[in-house]
C-alpha cells in the first residue's frame, strides 16, 4: 500500500511526465487534423478538377451541336438544287424530255415515299432480357417460393 | 491580489466573447426573420457564386418533301472586346474593320477605347461575323505573334478581342421557295410564310438559368430541346421548275406579277407555290428593295392577295347549277348577246351573240351572258350557299402566315345588289386568292370532296415524327356532278384546241380574263388579270395547276398568256411526278 502511494506521489511530482503527455496528445490532434485537412484538400481538388472537366465537356457538347448544325447547312448549300443542276450540266447531263422517257412496269418496285427523318411516335416494346426473380427477391421470398415448389417435386417423385 | 486581478481579466475577456457570440446569433436571427434582407443577401451571394446562362435552343430545320434542307442554321460569331485586356484599340479597329464586313473603323475604335469600369467590362462589336472573318483574325494574331516574337519587338496587339460562336438562320436554297418559307430576323423572330406561322414551334423555348461558377458545385446544364423541325409538302425540283416557268411567263408577257400553284387535289398537298417577286432569304434586310413599304405587295401573292378571278370562276357557277339541278349539260341557252340581271346589262367578252349553246359550249366560249342566266336559274340563295360551301369569302387555313380572306358579298349584305348575282357568276365583283380558287376547284377535280390545302406534311418534335393528317373541309357538290363537269371542261378545252392541251395527257381546265376595277371608277382600265386553272389526268387527277398573270401587256387574254403557262407547267410536272401518258398508264394497269 505504501509502495503504491509512493509511486503515485513520485509520478505526480514529475511535471515533465504530464507535459510530455500533453504534448503527445496535442501532436496527435495536430497529425489527425493535418490528415483530415489533407484528405479534404485532395477530395475537393479532385472534385474541382472533375467539375471543370464536366463544364468543359458541356461546352464541347454545345460546340459540337453548333458544328453539326453548321455542317448540315453547308452540306445542304453544296447539294442545293441550283448547285446540283449546274454540276450535272457541267458533267454533260441534260434535262429529259417527255418523248425520251420509257415507262416500264417493274414487279415489286416500291415508289419512294416522303422523307422519314425520325421514328414515328408509337408505343415501343423494349425487347430487353427478363431478369430472373432471384436477382430481385429477398432471401425469405425466395424460400417461400422454393419450399412449396420443392415439396411438390418431392411428392411427385414418391413411388 | 494578483489572483483577483487575473480573475477579472479572464472574466472580462469571457464577457467580450459571449457578447460577440450573442451579437452573431442575434444577427443571424435578424437576417432570418427579415425575408427582404434574406432575399437581398441571397441575391448578393448568387451574384458572386453564380453566373447567368441563357440557353437558346437551335431553331428547327425545314425540309422539302424528300428531306432536302430548305432552312437550317449556320455558325456565326459575336466579336467583342474585354475592355480591361485591351492594349491597342487602334490596331484592333484596323484589323476588325478591314476583315469583318459592314463594320467601321471609327465604331470599333470608339468601343475598344472605352474605359473599363464595374458597369463597363465588355463591348460588343458585331453579333454576326462569319466564320471566315474569325479565321482571318486568328491567322493575323498568329502571324503577329510569330513575327514579333522572333524579333523581340513590341507587337501591335489584338489582346482583348474575343469571339463567341452562336447560330444564325441559313437558307441553302437562297431565294427558292422564299415566299413559302418566310425568314427569321436576327432576334430569332419568324416573318411571313412557314417561319412566321410556326414561329413558336420552330424556335423552341429559351431558358435562362443560374449556373455556379464554383467548380466544386458544378451543376449539369439543363437540357433544352431544340425547336421542332418541319417537313413540307413541296418538292424542291418542282418548285424550282415552276419558279422558272412563272418568271419566264412574267418576262414574256410583260406582266406585273405571276403566281403559279400546284396542288394534289386528292390530298390538298401543295407541291409547288411560285410567285413573284422573291428575295434571297439570307439577305432578308433587302426586303424593302423588293417589297417597297407602301406598295402593298404581299410577300406571297398566292395566299395574301385577293383579286377578281374572272372566268376561271365559271366552273364553280356551273358546278352549283348542275348540282342543284338548275341545268343539265344538255340544257340549251340561246345567247342573244346580252342579258339584264338586277337592272344592269351583261354582255359577252367579244360583245357578240353566240346563238344556241349547250352548257359545254357556254364554258368553251366563256359566255358571260350564259353564265349570268345560269345564275338566275340557280337563284341567289342557292348560288351564294353554294359559293360559301366552296369556301369563298373564308380563309382556307393553309399553313402560311398572311392569308387574305377574299370577299364574297351575299344577299343581306349592305353592299350586295341584285345585279351582283349576274356579275358574280362569271367572277366579277368577287375577290379570291389563288389558294382559295385552287382549293375550291380542287373539289371538282376530286369527285366533289374538298381537301384542306396544306404545306406542312410532318412535324419532328422531341425526336419523333408526326404526320399532319389530311382533312376534308367540305363536299360542296355530288361526285357525279364533279365527274360531269370535269368531262365538260376537258371537252371544251379539246374543242377549243386550247394552248393548255398537253400531248398524251387528258386535262380539264378553264381560262379566265378579268378586268381590273379602279376604286370609285369601275371597270374602266384596259388592264386585266389573266388566269388559268386546270387538272389532270381527268380520269385520275394527280395535279391541279392554277396560273395567274397580273396585268399582262402582250395580250389581255387568259387563253393567250396563261394557258401556255399551264401547258409548260404540266409538261414538267408529269416528268417530276412520274406520270406516264394516259395510254401508257392504261396499258400498264391493264397488264396487271
Amino acid at each position: 500500500m505504501e509502495r503504491l502511494e509512493y509511486l503515485a506521489k513520485s509520478y505526480t511530482q514529475a511535471p515533465w511526465r504530464r507535459q510530455l503527455q500533453l504534448i503527445g496528445l496535442f501532436l496527435l490532434f495536430l497529425v489527425l487534423a493535418a490528415l483530415i485537412a489533407g484528405i479534404y484538400l485532395n477530395v475537393s481538388a479532385k472534385t474541382a478538377i472533375i467539375g471543370r472537366d464536366i463544364q468543359a465537356k458541356q461546352r464541347m457538347i454545345e460546340s459540337l451541336d453548333r458544328d453539326i448544325e453548321d455542317r448540315t447547312a453547308r452540306l445542304a448549300s453544296i447539294l442545293s438544287v441550283a448547285e446540283m443542276e449546274a454540276r450535272a450540266r457541267k458533267l454533260g447531263f441534260e434535262q429529259v424530255q417527255p418523248e425520251q422517257i420509257v415507262y416500264l412496269k417493274l414487279p415489286g418496285y416500291v415508289e419512294r415515299g416522303a422523307a422519314i427523318l425520325a421514328p414515328y411516335a408509337q408505343k415501343t416494346v423494349v425487347s430487353a432480357p427478363v431478369m430472373p426473380a432471384e436477382y430481385t427477391e429477398s432471401l425469405f421470398t425466395w424460400l417461400r417460393r422454393q419450399v412449396p415448389f420443392t415439396l411438390s417435386r418431392l411428392s411427385e417423385a414418391r413411388p | 491580489m494578483k489572483g483577483v486581478d487575473q480573475y477579472w481579466r479572464y472574466s472580462f475577456v469571457g464577457a467580450l466573447l459571449c457578447a460577440a457570440a450573442i451579437g452573431i446569433v442575434l444577427r443571424i436571427i435578424g437576417i432570418q426573420a427579415d425575408p427582404e434582407k434574406l432575399k437581398q443577401l441571397e441575391a448578393q451571394i448568387e451574384q458572386v457564386t453564380k453566373e447567368q446562362k441563357t440557353i437558346v435552343p437551335a431553331r428547327g430545320q425545314i425540309y422539302d418533301r424528300w428531306g432536302n434542307l430548305l432552312a437550317g442554321n449556320k455558325k456565326v460569331y459575336e466579336i467583342g472586346v474585354e475592355l480591361q485586356d485591351v492594349e491597342d484599340p487602334q490596331f484592333i479597329a484596323h484589323a476588325v474593320s478591314m476583315i469583318v464586313p459592314n463594320i467601321s473603323y471609327e465604331y470599333v475604335f470608339t468601343m475598344a477605347s472605352l474605359k473599363p469600369s464595374p458597369s463597363a467590362v465588355y463591348a460588343t462589336l458585331t453579333r454576326f461575323a462569319p466564320q471566315e472573318a474569325v479565321d482571318k483574325l486568328e491567322l493575323l494574331k498568329k502571324q503577329l505573334e510569330d513575327e514579333y516574337a522572333a524579333d523581340g519587338k513590341s507587337a501591335p496587339s489584338l489582346r482583348g478581342l474575343i469571339y463567341k460562336p452562336h447560330l444564325e438562320r441559313f437558307y441553302p436554297e437562297k431565294a427558292l421557295a422564299s415566299n413559302i418559307l418566310g425568314f427569321v430576323s436576327r432576334d430569332n423572330q419568324g416573318y411571313f410564310g412557314v417561319e412566321e406561322r410556326f414561329n413558336e414551334l420552330l424556335s423552341g423555348k429559351v431558358r435562362t438559368v443560374m449556373m455556379p461558377t464554383d467548380p466544386n458545385r458544378v451543376e449539369e446544364i439543363p437540357e433544352v430541346p431544340n425547336g421542332a423541325s418541319l417537313v413540307l409538302t413541296i418538292e424542291r425540283e418542282v418548285q424550282l421548275a415552276m419558279e422558272e416557268i412563272i418568271d419566264d411567263a412574267v418576262a414574256e408577257t410583260g406582266s406585273a406579277s405571276g403566281t403559279l400553284v400546284v396542288m394534289n387535289p386528292k390530298t390538298g398537298e401543295i407541291i409547288a407555290m411560285a410567285t413573284t417577286p422573291r428575295i434571297d432569304l439570307n439577305e432578308y434586310w433587302r426586303l424593302d428593295e423588293v417589297f417597297p413599304p407602301g406598295s402593298k405587295i404581299p410577300f406571297n401573292r398566292a395566299v395574301g392577295q385577293a383579286y377578281e378571278p374572272g372566268s376561271v370562276f365559271k366552273p364553280l357557277t356551273m358546278a352549283i347549277a348542275l348540282d342543284t339541278g338548275a341545268v343539265t349539260p344538255d340544257t340549251v341557252f340561246v345567247d342573244t348577246g346580252s342579258i339584264e340581271v338586277g337592272g344592269i346589262y351583261i354582255v359577252n367578252w367579244n360583245r357578240g351573240a353566240w346563238g344556241p349553246q349547250d352548257m359545254t359550249g357556254c364554258l368553251q366560249h366563256s359566255l358571260n351572258v350564259c353564265l349570268a342566266w345560269v345564275a338566275t336559274q340557280i337563284g341567289p340563295n342557292n348560288f351564294y350557299r353554294g359559293l360559301q360551301a366552296f369556301g369563298l369569302g373564308h380563309l382556307t387555313g393553309v399553313d402560311l402566315a398572311g392569308e387574305a380572306p377574299g370577299r364574297l358579298k351575299a344577299p343581306g349584305d349592305n353592299d350586295w345588289f341584285a345585279s351582283d348575282l349576274g356579275t358574280n357568276s362569271f367572277g366579277q365583283g368577287v375577290a379570291a386568292t389563288p389558294i382559295q380558287m385552287a382549293t375550291a376547284i380542287s373539289a371538282i377535280a376530286n369527285g366533289g370532296v374538298m381537301m384542306a390545302p396544306k404545306i406542312v406534311r410532318s412535324v419532328i418534335n422531341d425526336g419523333y415524327q408526326y404526320d399532319i393528317e389530311q382533312r376534308v373541309i367540305g363536299m360542296p357538290i355530288k361526285p357525279e356532278t364533279a365527274r360531269t363537269l370535269s368531262e365538260m371542261l376537258a371537252r371544251s378545252l379539246e374543242k377549243e384546241s386550247s394552248d393548255a392541251l398537253v400531248p398524251g395527257y387528258r386535262v380539264a381546265g378553264k381560262t379566265g380574263t378579268a378586268e381590273i376595277p379602279i376604286p370609285g371608277q369601275g371597270y374602266t382600265s384596259n388592264q386585266t388579270n389573266a388566269s388559268f386553272v386546270g387538272w389532270g389526268p381527268v380520269d385520275d387527277p394527280q395535279f391541279l395547276v392554277y396560273v395567274w398573270l397580273e396585268k399582262p401587256s402582250t395580250s389581255p387574254w387568259g387563253s393567250v398568256v396563261a394557258a401556255p403557262v399551264f401547258r409548260r407547267a404540266v409538261e414538267k410536272l408529269v416528268i417530276y411526278l412520274n406520270l406516264p401518258p394516259d395510254d401508257v398508264r392504261r396499258r400498264l394497269s391493264s397488264s396487271n
